[in-house]
Parts: structure tokens; C-alpha cells; sequence
């Protein structure tokens, strides 16, 4: 049902308790920074927006190679929530790989199975900002093969909601 | 000019940190600098309370304890806050006594501290403060960090006879009558929000308002206005101009203040009671996400 990585990082996450959850969550988003591009990388797609609603800005920065494999780096401004710098680790690692397509097909119930029903209730449109990005990216992505496919122009980047 | 000794500590900076001895009551604030000095000070209690739920696990000041305002300060079923009994047993949890001075500070420029602080006011819990500045300034400064948390012995905390409604929180009914008999009534929301653009503030999701707009008769008076750029508290002069002589409030004033959810409006509640020495300030907690979903509740839209 989910991609494998995704599906391992759900597995850890459900052997934890609540406490346990929100440290590993802490420490996933720590790990945020790792994710950011390296210097000399190339992509396909950038995405840098401060939406209206969002804390600060983030970019989405989206590769995809052989096989269609996509890859994802992401930039965080600093007042960026720590639970939105924490799905940016886990959706960089468990995304990884996948084409763009499948990353679209990613169901988004798998969230509460990570960070808990309690954050979500919380915090629930902050849950959901980064897969939203990546989904968009690739929707784009897609978008822009299929009107070099027939010969027309690219389409215009959408404009996702964010909560930030 | 001389300040009380009491408020004016050395600074590693370049200047003398100090909070205006021309406050109503200057000691509801502590700066970051006295703090530093009081870290293992038994007779108070630091506590965190942030919009970013996991912030304070990604470090805090030594000994801090955290507050959620949500989890642990609201109820879980209903719209209200936790029961007596229920602050009692955080109290002693976080190792609170009743005599314990409380030292509030978080993000957002305080304004979690300020509805902590107010919500601890609720429970008649007085001997609180506000760190000035709050976890940014304290952070800037280059101050310590650490990811303990710490363990404190319960404590026997008497629970309060009652929460404080009546005296320092408003309701649907007492903004109603404030705004029908043209009582002072301020908005601290944005400017788009007051004018009824937009349903919530610049930077945050729409959280299910039908309408936009504005209380009959309040006026507006962004919180912001309250605070400097490194979210310590304007002067007492300032503050003055902005509240009592721009909005025209008196010191004894029967004042209801809101904004969304009553966080912005905890913030402008703490300078009017606190920092203005104003006497009887209310906290209108539901606020716009109530009034502006409410059937029939009264709306001005525009300036």
C-alpha cells in the first residue's frame, strides 16, 4: 500500500509510544538540514515560495533520473515548525526513489500512523504542508512532460495552500 | 534618569538590559539577563509554552518546565478549560507550589506565555511573570540550551475554590453587551482580519470561520503594536500613547479584548493589566473563531 522506505519509517513510528514518537520526531527533524541541496546539485523542478499562510519559506527542489526516479531537497527557513521540518526528513527518505506518479498516488493516511493522532488533531494542516509540496512538484513535473510530450508548453507551477 | 537596582542587570551585550521601572507593575517582568541568574533559584518555575508543539524538545532553558496550551491547559472534550482539580494536579506535576513564582516565556513573541500566564490567572494562581523577550531573545543572546528534561518532587497543590471566569475572562454574552452598550472593546487581529479579507491571520490556515469581519464597535490594535523587534515589550510611554491616548482607554475601564483564539489577545490583556496598570481587563477567549461562526452574532466589516 505504501512504498517501502515510507512503509518501514510507518513501522518504526507504530512500535513507539507517544513520548517515544514526538523524541523520534524531534530527532527526524534535526536531521532536516541533511536534506537541503548540495552545492552543484541540478534539478528538474525549484519550487521557493513563501505561501501566504506558511510560517516561512520552503522550497521544494525535485531530480528526477534513470528509471524515473525521483529525488527530493528541500529548504526550510527558519521559523519553519518543527513538525514540518520532521515530515521533511521522513518524506525525503521515504519518498526516495519513487517516480513522480507514485509519489501522487501516495496516500496521506499514513500520517496520523507517524506523528500520532493527538499532533494531528493539533496541528493537522501542518502535518500534511510538505507532502502536499512534494505532490505538487510532482504534479508539475508531470504536467510539463506530458506538454513536451505533445508539443505544447509547459504548464504554470501550482499554487498549494500552506499552512507552514 | 535612575532605574531601581531591582530591574537593571548587566548585559553581555553592549547595553544594560532593563525593564521600565514606569510600568504599572514592573515586576510582572523579568529580563533573560535575571533569569540567567536565577536558573537554580528553588522559590520559582520556568515555564515553556509555544505554538510549535515540539520546540521545546529541540531544546530549552535549564530547568524549564513545558506547558502545551492545548493538551495541557484546555479541555479535551469540551471548549473550556481544565477543571480545578485538573490545574492542581499540573501544578503539582511541574512542581509548583502555590507559593512558587511562575516565569512564563515561549515563542511567537510570548504569546503562549501570556495566555499560560493568563490561564494560571484563572485559577488565582498570582505570583506569575513574563521573561521579556521570551525564547528568541533568550536564544539570540547566545543563553544556554539543553535538552533535559527535568524531574521535579510532586507537590501538594491546593485545589483553587474555583476558576476566575468572572473576573478576568469574557464570553459571547459579555462581548455582545460591551459592544451593544459601546463599551471599549479592542481588536487585536491583523488589519485584513479586523476588515473582514481575510478569516485568519497573515501566515496561518484558514481553521473554519464563516465569517470575517469585526465586533460592533471594537476598535483596532494589532498586538503587534505592543512589542519592539526583538519582542520585548514597548515602554510604558509607548504603550501609553497607543492604548490611552490613540484607543482612548482609561485605567478603569471595563476593557474586553480578543482576537482568534484568545492567544493575541492573552498578549494585549498581560500589557493592559500588567504593563498599564489598567483594572479590569477581560479576555474574550472564543473570540473570532466563535463570534464569526455564531448564528446572528452581529458583524462590521471594512475600517
Amino acid at each position: 500500500m505504501y512504498p517501502p522506505k515510507l512503509s518501514e519509517i510507518i513501522a518504526l513510528f507504530e512500535s513507539l509510544s507517544d513520548a517515544e514518537k514526538r523524541e523520534m520526531l524531534i530527532s527526524y527533524a534535526d536531521g532536516a538540514k541533511n536534506h537541503a541541496p548540495r552545492e552543484g546539485e541540478v534539478f528538474d523542478l525549484e519550487d521557493v515560495r513563501k505561501d501566504e499562510e506558511c510560517t516561512d519559506t520552503v522550497g521544494i527542489f525535485l531530480k528526477v533520473g534513470e528509471g524515473l526516479a525521483s529525488h527530493y531537497r528541500v529548504t526550510l527557513g527558519p521559523h519553519v515548525q518543527t513538525l514540518t521540518r520532521a515530515m521533511t526528513s521522513i518524506l525525503c527518505k521515504g519518498l526516495e526513489g519513487l517516480t513522480p506518479q507514485e509519489v501522487l498516488d501516495v496516500p496521506a493516511d499514513f500520517v496520523p500512523r507517524i506523528v500520532g493522532a493527538d499532533l494531528v488533531r493539533q496541528r493537522s494542516q501542518t502535518v500534511y504542508y510538505i507532502l502536499t509540496r512534494m505532490k505538487s512538484a510532482a504534479k508539475v513535473w508531470l504536467n510539463r512532460e506530458r506538454a513536451r510530450a505533445a508539443g505544447g508548453d509547459p504548464l504554470p507551477p501550482s499554487q498549494p495552500s500552506c499552512p507552514g | 534618569m535612575t532605574f531601581s537596582p531591582l530591574f537593571l542587570f548587566p548585559n553581555p551585550g553592549n547595553f544594560f538590559a532593563m525593564i521600565d521601572p514606569n510600568y504599572a507593575h514592573p515586576d510582572a517582568l523579568v529580563t533573560t539577563d535575571w533569569v540567567a541568574a536565577h536558573l537554580q533559584d528553588p522559590e520559582i518555575r520556568l515555564v515553556e509554552s509555544n505554538e510549535d508543539i515540539l520546540l521545546y524538545g529541540t531544546g530549552h532553558i535549564p530547568g524549564a518546565v513545558h506547558i502545551d496550551w492545548r493538551a495541557d491547559l484546555q479541555d479535551q472534550t469540551m471548549r473550556d478549560y481544565i477543571s480545578p482539580e485538573a490545574f492542581a494536579a499540573l501544578c503539582s506535576k511541574n512542581g509548583i507550589t502555590r507559593n512558587t513564582t511562575v516565569i512564563f516565556y515561549g515563542d511567537k513573541a510570548n504569546w503562549w506565555a501570556c495566555y499560560a500566564l493568563w490561564a494560571f490567572r484563572l485559577f488565582g494562581h498570582d505570583k506569575v511573570k513574563i521573561m521579556d523577550g521570551g525564547r528568541d531573545k533568550w536564544i539570540s543572546e547566545g543563553r544556554e540550551l539543553t535538552r533535559q528534561t527535568p524531574q521535579y518532587p510532586a507537590t501538594e497543590y491546593p485545589v483553587p475554590a474555583r476558576r476566575c471566569d468572572d473576573e478576568i475572562r469574557a464570553f459571547y454574552e459579555d462581548t455582545l453587551r460591551q459592544s451593544q452598550n459601546r463599551l471599549p472593546l479592542i481588536d487585536v487581529r491583523s488589519p485584513g482580519e479586523f476588515k473582514g479579507e481575510v478569516t485568519h491571520m497573515p501566515e496561518y490556515p484558514q481553521e473554519g470561520v464563516l465569517r470575517g469581519g469585526h465586533v460592533p464597535g471594537a476598535k483596532s490594535f494589532p498586538w503587534k503594536r505592543a512589542v519592539n523587534d526583538d519582542a520585548t515589550f514597548k515602554s510604558a510611554a509607548d504603550l501609553k500613547a497607543i492604548y490611552e491616548n490613540e484607543a482612548g482607554l482609561k485605567p478603569d475601564d471595563e476593557t474586553i479584548v480578543y482576537c482568534r483564539i484568545g492567544e493575541r489577545s492573552s498578549h494585549t490583556w498581560f500589557v493592559l493589566t500588567y504593563l498599564l496598570g489598567h483594572k479590569h481587563v477581560r479576555n474574550y477567549d472564543g473570540s473570532w473563531t466563535e463570534w464569526g461562526n455564531r448564528v446572528r452574532a452581529p458583524i462590521e466589516r471594512g475600517e
